[in-house]
């Protein structure tokens, strides 16, 4: 149902709630000759195919093999009534992503795009863009799924710990320079008293799911990548290699471009990709790298409970959390106050203050609730609705509360001569809407700011008309 | 919703009927149609079963790992690679393992189709039991894949095979899978249009075989929830008619035995499969009320060839619009407009 | 159509092979089932004596059916559960039995003041309705060919709520307002059953008459004599069967008894739903006994003459329907007739013709056909490491625990073919599929 009524959002425009994939609108803003060079490469193809939404991949699958281009009319006889809102949306999409050629006169998909999706599909061609395997090393071992794992969790839990618990007197692993800059850069942590402190924004990231919170900071990264005068092209299809790569194998970096090489590093620090040394010659994704592509949040079986839930809510406003990771601790710790602490979990309870300094910190009442949401314990997801309807009213109350005053910044304009003066002034605000609050007694009213020019020049002429 | 989608694909390979059809050609269409799907969605998952003459087998599953991975080369995409390989070495070598007094068998469609259906009731079985831990049974799985099946056959009705197939169809409906069935050669099969009209899915036939993937992908690659915005070509006319039991005749108004429901096409005093004897006086008075139907009968004539002989509905994709589009808006114009 | 013959129900039929080994099914069902019931009684009446408030009675129950072994698992409880559900299936006939396979029926439900009683939750009434909708669809799945009326039981008359009809969409549209039945007054059994009976009176002897009853009173008040009624049932050869919300009466009893129906007394709410349920599957069809002779006295078997109808694709254009008068495209068209119905089956309402689809009468082929049980493997020999209908890998440790009719190593052989399967796949060949997928029978 969702899928016919979805509204897309525009080009450029991020919307969370829509299931358009984050890295779209940053691709269609890109030049068409930058994305012709992307388009060259077969698993870019392939990956920026599987994020499109679902009537965009039936579109691009079905222009893929035909040689000619369609008369935009005899695809369109295909879309139902009810569909056909969606339909022209998703053709606008490719279209901006140059997927789609010449539209709307011919429907055709664009000769570079259509080419390499081709060779992804039926294997061939001789780009080499899923990656060279490196020649088996019986000396040196791969390292296996599970150590590719904890590698991958270990790496990314240490960035987000960083971040949870920065400015608590803690004193977690520093993730690498080069992850600090980037979440400095990102605006997700600022730089407070000499150290970094968590921004609002950053807290509101660390409700994300992971693989949302993967791809914003990829995203930043590429943001980075532009003003660092790396290649985004290369950048871009770099990522996407590695997103079509296999987990437990190793690559070799022969291939690399100067640019590729250069990421290993960063990405390696972001626990996308796993290196026996920095100097060597071959490496490993981990399975942050081989689910970028799928909409699963697929960090790997972070210690088990997480994967399916773990959060019980009762309407008393208690919170069992059954868990044994700090970092979903101290996660949590964001917005409930933690009671008890067993091996295997965690009580709290949301309270009033709790959620105030959440709300205080720029996390919303809807971001936690979001967040209570996707993690409920299996047993909860019996109950209709999931979260108690109380305590997510009282959250949302909460922060009604933090919104009972509203600054808006203005004049007051005052002791004017007369009660006609006043009111003569006062009505021409009120006609111009610019009027905030009165006081006739007083004879003041607070004017906005916006209007203050005009009320001045007003009260300027009249009394100058008044003297003349 | 963006939701991951089951695919079983059932072809059927009777040997007989492809030594006159390409069979290499017709595979690497068929493969290009896997891989779109795989393509499609990281969590798509994909089965294939062979219907071989007296036996029927699993080609591939994406759930059940293959001991052989074939090396790898920088220039495809692995799964592809390993599902192309799994399918082509499992087909060759089924081929070879037939037995030369098997070849004339009946080709185990319905074994194929049956144990498609047995595969989608373990995911089902596995999703239900990974999203709840307890035997709560009115809880909405949560990861169950959209299932759906694909039959492609070169073959013709078997007509002994008619009680499983439906059984089958009905497991499917209990299932929510959806039958989709692409035919390729050979007389229109109508239980197989009977599959997809009844569980809602699409059925065409594919007259140009070079045209085969464009065929596959235009009508049958996408799963339910792009439908109903991008349509498929539907079967709109459907033979519900049945055949009689005694010559096999399609019949419009039949006999039927109350306890076995065997149909005949004329009165019978007793029932050939239950050996039941009807009381005389039904049949007099059947008889008696018989005189006007020979000859509607033989005005309608329907032969046993008839179902072949029928011109085909089957939409030409993508010259001809798929009639599921039109039937929303024409009935309303045409109230509108003149009401008889 | 022939008048109901009026000769003994119990009688065996001439000409039925079966009959012999179905009284032998009948009866140990029923007494498995007995044992079964009073294991179960046992288990309920304990908790529903100590319990104080009916609220908790759902919690007590839970974890009573449950028990653990000595290790303190749950896994020999599970497995028992799966057994149980196995040795059933394997007391079912494994040759092709006779049933009814046109059915037609009238559930009558008890509108009467008692009905507002809460010892089931939310209240007696709600849930009669939510568990007869359910059953009206179930019902209908599995018996295409029937036809279902509804009938209720308010302030001491019977009231028609919906009349015979093959359409579930009519039946679950009668019963779905329930401000329209409101329960009120004393019910009214007598005129009740009666009026179920006169509205199958014109009946063809070759489909069953059967009236289910949902009782929730403890009276009936009626105008007449009830043992009468009860003798026209047995003479119409009407089955009554009665699921009592309350507490066993003699008079239900008998009126169940007589007629070879069913009776029992739901403990619970899911025992409600199960006795009920258990008269969905179509009944082994009463044979007549050789005595009475091949002759044409008995005429439980019938030669039916059915239309298959056309089907009018949706872009045809628009004509009114003899059953609505409704102007729409798609329909059906009678054979004999020409005249437009909405939907099948139905008979037809211009000619009279009994108007079906052939996978109406596919639906029902598996009632007729049964798949064989399959037999549990007891050792592990040269069989083939995977599921023959699922590919899954089979267990390769042998299970400790042994439980009768389970396969130490999971594995369950189809007798034709020979082949393992694993226990999901032997549920849901013989639950849903009907069909062997290894010998297609």
């Amino acid at each position: 149902m969702p899928a016919t009524v979805r509204q897309r959002p525009q080009p450029g425009q991020k919307n969370p709630d829509s299931s358009t994939h984050a890295l779209l609108p940053f691709l269609q803003v890109q030049s068409a000759t930058a994305l012709s060079r992307l388009y060259q490469s077969p698993s870019s193809c392939l990956s920026i195919f599987r994020l499109l939404a679902p009537v965009e991949r039936q579109i691009v699958m079905n222009l893929l093999w035909l040689e000619s281009a369609m008369t935009p009319s005899t695809l369109a006889a295909w879309v139902t009534t009810e569909g056909q809102k969606l339909y022209d949306s998703s053709l606008d999409t490719l279209s901006h992503l140059h997927i789609l050629h010449n539209y709307p006169t011919k429907l055709a998909l664009n000769t570079t795009f259509k080419t390499s999706l081709r060779h992804a599909i039926t294997g061939g061609g001789t780009t080499g863009s899923f990656g060279v395997p490196a020649e088996k090393d019986e000396k040196r071992l791969p390292l296996d799924v599970e150590g590719l794992d904890s590698y991958a969790l270990e790496r990314w839990e240490t960035i987000l710990h960083f971040m949870v618990s920065s400015g608590t007197g803690q004193n977690p692993q520093r993730p690498s320079p080069g992850v600090l800059y980037l979440l400095q850069r990102s605006g997700l942590m600022g730089n407070q008293h000499g150290s970094l402190q968590i921004t609002s924004a950053g807290f509101q990231f660390l409700l994300h799911e992971s693989h949302a919170q993967l791809w914003n900071l990829l995203l930043q990264y590429l943001h980075m990548a532009e003003e660092r005068q790396m290649d985004l092209v290369e950048v871009l299809s770099f990522l996407f290699m590695l997103s079509t790569m296999e987990l437990g194998r190793e690559y070799s970096t022969e291939n690399l471009s100067k640019t590729q090489k250069a990421m290993l590093e960063d990405l390696r620090d972001y626990g996308l990709l796993w290196q026996r040394r920095p100097t060597s010659r071959r490496f490993s994704p981990t399975r942050l790298a081989t689910t970028l592509t799928s909409s699963s949040p697929d960090l790997p079986s972070s210690t088990g409970a997480s994967s399916t839930g773990f959060i019980v809510l009762e309407t008393n406003y208690r919170v069992y959390a059954y868990t044994d990771n700090p970092l979903q601790t101290a996660i949590l710790n964001l917005f409930v106050s933690l009671k008890y602490r067993f091996p295997n979990l965690v009580v709290g309870s949301i309270t009033r203050d709790s959620v105030k300094r959440a709300l205080n910190n720029g996390i919303s009442a809807d971001q936690i609730i979001s967040y209570l949401v996707t993690h409920a314990h299996p047993q909860m997801r019996k109950n209709n609705p999931l979260l108690p309807v109380t305590v997510q009213d009282q959250i949302r109350l909460w922060e009604l509360e933090k919104n009972r005053l509203k600054s808006q910044e203005g004049y007051l304009y005052t002791s004017f001569a007369s009660q006609a003066d006043y009111e003569y002034v006062l009505n021409y605000a009120k006609q111009m809407e610019l009027v905030l609050w009165e006081n006739n007694a007083k004879r003041s009213f607070f004017g906005s700011i916006e209007g203050h020019a005009n009320i001045r020049s007003f009260i300027e002429r009249r009394s100058a008309g008044g003297s003349g | 919703m963006d939701r991951p989608s089951h695919l079983s694909v059932v072809i059927d390979l009777d040997p007989s009927r492809w030594d006159t059809l390409n069979l290499s050609l017709f595979l690497s269409h068929l493969l290009g149609f896997f891989n779109a799907h795989v393509a499609a969605k990281h969590e798509n998952t994909l089965a294939v079963f062979g219907a071989f003459p007296a036996k029927s087998v699993m080609l591939y599953s994406s759930s059940d790992p293959i001991a052989e991975i074939p090396p790898n080369d920088a220039n495809s995409y692995p799964p592809f690679k390993l599902v192309d390989s799994t399918v082509v070495n499992r087909i060759a070598r089924e081929l070879e393992l037939i037995a030369d007094d098997d070849l004339d068998a009946p080709v185990a469609l319905v074994g194929a189709l049956t144990k498609a259906l047995c595969y989608i009731n373990r995911l089902t079985v596995e999703a239900n039991a990974a999203t709840t831990s307890s035997t709560d049974q009115s809880l909405e799985p949560v990861a169950l894949p959209d299932p759906r099946i694909l039959i492609v056959s070169v073959s013709p009705d078997i007509t002994s095979s008619y009680i499983p197939v439906m059984n089958s169809i009905f497991s499917a409906q209990k299932l929510k899978v959806t039958i989709d069935a692409c035919q390729i050669s050979g007389p229109e099969n109508v239980f197989l249009q009977q599959a997809t009209h009844l569980t809602g899915g699409s059925f065409i036939y594919a007259e140009r075989q070079d045209a085969l993937l464009q065929y596959l992908i235009m009508a049958l690659l996408s799963p339910p929830s792009v439908r109903r915005t991008i349509a498929v070509p539907t079967q709109d006319k459907i033979d519900f008619r049945a055949t009689c039991f005694c010559h096999k005749n399609i019949v419009d108004i039949g006999f039927v035995c109350s306890v076995c429901l065997s149909i005949f096409c004329q009165p019978v005093p007793v029932c050939s499969t239950c050996r039941t004897k009807f009381p005389i006086k039904t049949l007099q008075k059947l008889n008696s009320s018989r005189p006007p139907l020979p000859q509607s009968n033989s005005s309608r004539a329907p032969t046993p060839s008839s179902s072949s002989a029928r011109p085909s509905t089957t939409p030409r994709p993508p010259a001809t619009p798929p009639t599921g589009s039109d039937q929303r808006h024409l009935p309303r114009s045409v109230v509108n407009g003149h009401a008889p | 159509m022939a008048p109901p013959k009026h000769d003994d129900f119990m009688d065996m039929a001439s000409d039925s092979d079966n009959s012999f080994d179905e009284g032998l099914q009948r009866k140990g069902k029923g007494k498995s089932k007995s044992t079964d019931k009073r294991k179960k009684d046992q288990n309920k009446r304990k908790p529903k004596d100590v319990q104080a408030y009916t609220w908790e009675a759902s919690y007590t129950r839970s974890w009573e059916a449950v028990r653990e072994d000595e290790a303190g698992s749950l896994q020999h409880a599970v497995e028992d559960y799966v057994a149980r559900g196995r040795r059933k299936r394997l007391q079912d006939p494994s040759t092709a039995i006779r049933r009814t396979i046109i059915r037609h029926l009238v559930l009558v439900l008890d509108l009467s003041a008692s009905m507002l009683d809460r010892d089931m939750r939310p209240t007696r009434f709600s849930l009669t309705l939510q568990y007869a909708r359910e059953f009206v669809l179930e019902w209908f799945d599995q018996n295409p060919l029937g036809q279902m009326g509804v009938v209720g039981m308010r302030a001491g008359v019977g009231e028609r709520i919906g009349s015979m009809t093959g359409n579930p969409q009519d039946v679950l549209k009668a019963i779905s307002d329930r401000h329209k039945l409101e329960p009120s007054g004393d019910t009214s059994l007598q005129n009740a059953v009666e009026m179920a009976r006169n509205s199958m009176n014109h009946l063809p002897t070759h489909s069953s008459r059967e009236i289910v009853i949902i009782f929730g009173s403890l009276t009936t008040v009626d105008p007449g004599n009830i043992h009468e009624t009860l003798e026209e049932c047995i003479k119409s050869k009407i089955r009554i069967s009665m699921v009592a919300l309350a507490a066993e009466m003699k008079i239900c009893r008998d009126l169940c008894v007589k007629t070879g129906g069913q009776f029992g007394v739901a403990l619970n709410e899911g025992h409600f739903k199960d006795l009920l349920f258990e008269l969905v599957p179509p009944p082994a069809q009463r044979s007549l006994s050789r005595a009475a002779g091949a002759g044409a006295t008995t005429t439980s078997a019938n030669l039916m003459l059915m239309g298959f109808p056309t089907r009018l694709p949706g872009a045809s254009p628009p004509s009114l329907c003899v059953c609505h008068s409704d102007l729409k495209s798609d329909g059906f068209l009678c054979p004999r007739c020409l005249a437009k119905v909405c939907d099948v089956p139905t008979d037809c309402d211009i000619c009279g013709l009994m108007i079906v689809s052939s996978p109406h009468l596919a639906r029902s082929y598996h009632h007729l056909f049964p798949v064989k049980p399959y037999v549990a493997v007891e050792s592990l020999d040269e069989s083939s490491p995977t599921c023959c209908g699922c590919a899954r890998p089979f267990p390769t440790v042998v299970s400790q625990t042994v439980t009768e009719g389970v396969s130490p190593i999971g594995r369950y052989r189809c007798p034709d073919c020979r082949q393992d399967f694993c226990s999901d796949c032997d549920v849901f060949i013989h639950d849903v599929l009907h069909c062997c997928p290894a010998c297609g029978k």
